[in-house]
């Protein structure tokens, strides 16, 4: 299980190393307000798509567990956990319960 | 001088050798070593769906033979054996089984090659065809190769590296009479196969379709021999395909086709 503190550090650490992977130093600065997509977000859908994988293997080397982030559960919320760094923290608190 | 310094110092690492230099310390004589170094080779990985038998098996075998490690995907018994061969008891319609399988085999390492090879067929006329039949081939045959290719392909973007190769049928393009649940199934794999190479291109995955006419195996003997000529015929191969002959080829394909081509063994317009 991850906190919040944890997880949001998880995301921030995945999202600069795709920063400095695709180019975009503008990632190496996000913060928990950074929109992950739509009308001028940090990344377009191939990169949210290498993100929520690349998170799967932290997330399993962090606690151990398998977890698929972007199931039926997270794609029919009202509220979409990927579009917001804090957001995609705090589902990753939850699906690591 | 210690020991270790000013030498060229051997580690075996697997079947491979690699040489660390430890530099002289100042003032010190250096020894001169001239050596042949090969590189550290890693075994390349393959991940076989239907390899119990046919296709999948003979293709199991021949990488086995070129040194590769490779683990199949088979819903019951495989009594392949070989060191660097892992059998996995997996239904391919079952997401969250290919799931578990894939995660295991991914800790273990890379995986380099995914072939989607698992399949179903059935022949009949389209209007005596049960519905439960055609439900059942676009689960084994397109549903079982976007759950293999879905949980391989997150692997492979994590690697930013790896082959995915679908197999399809010239009854495809020649849109054969009396197998128009199959045909519907196989072309399902093909719009998959296009559409996955364009979105995981630009990870450095590569995703392909390779077709065959029918086979020289268990399953094609028992299917009439006119019914087997007139297809052999129509793909230009009135000699049928030997499983031999569609080894070489699937595997030629895995070393030049680009992104989202579909290739067939056969003249195939």
């Amino acid at each position: 299980m991850l906190n919040r503190e944890q997880a949001l550090a998880l995301v921030l650490r995945r999202l600069a190393a795709l920063g400095r992977e695709l180019g975009k130093p503008d990632l190496e600065q996000a913060d928990a307000s950074t929109r992950l997509f739509g009308e001028n977000a940090a990344l377009d859908s191939i990169g949210l798509v290498t993100l929520i994988a690349d998170l799967e293997e932290d997330i399993r080397v962090a606690t151990g567990k398998t977890v698929t982030l972007a199931d039926e559960k997270a794609m029919s919320r009202l509220t979409s956990p990927f579009r917001r760094v804090d957001l995609l923290a705090e589902y990753v608190v939850e699906v690591t319960k | 001088m210690n020991k270790d310094e000013g030498k060229n110092n051997r580690h075996e690492a697997g079947k491979a050798t690699f040489i660390e230099w430890t530099p002289p310390a100042a003032g010190q004589p250096r020894e001169v070593e001239l050596v042949m170094m090969a590189p550290p080779v890693r075994r390349l990985v393959a991940l076989i769906t239907g390899s119990s038998q046919g296709l999948g098996r003979a293709l199991a075998e021949r990488l086995l033979s070129e040194g590769w490690t490779v683990h199949g995907f088979a819903r019951g018994p495989q009594d392949l054996t070989h060191a660097a061969f892992t059998a996995h008891a997996v239904d391919v319609t079952d997401e969250a089984a290919v799931r578990s399988a894939v995660g295991s085999v991914a800790e273990a390492g890379r995986i380099d090659l995914l072939v989607n090879n698992a399949g179903a067929a059935s022949m009949n006329a389209l209007l005596l065809t049960p519905g439960s039949v055609a439900e059942q081939l676009m689960r084994v045959n397109y549903l079982g190769t976007f759950h293999c290719l879905q949980a391989v392909g997150k692997v492979m973007v994590r690697q930013r590296a790896g082959r995915i190769i679908n197999l399809t049928t010239v009854a495809v393009p020649l849109s054969l009479e009396g197998e128009a649940a199959y045909v519907a199934s196989k072309a399902a794999v093909e719009a998959l196969t296009q559409v996955a190479a364009k979105e995981l291109a630009s990870s450095g995955v590569v995703v392909t379709a390779v077709g065959f006419g029918p086979v020289d195996t268990k399953l094609t003997r028992a299917v009439p021999k006119a019914a087997l000529a007139k297809i052999n015929a129509a793909i230009g191969r009135p000699e049928g395909t030997t499983m031999a002959q569609a080894v070489d080829f699937l595997l030629a394909h895995s070393r030049s086709a680009l992104a989202g081509k579909v290739e067939y063994l056969g003249h195939v317009l």
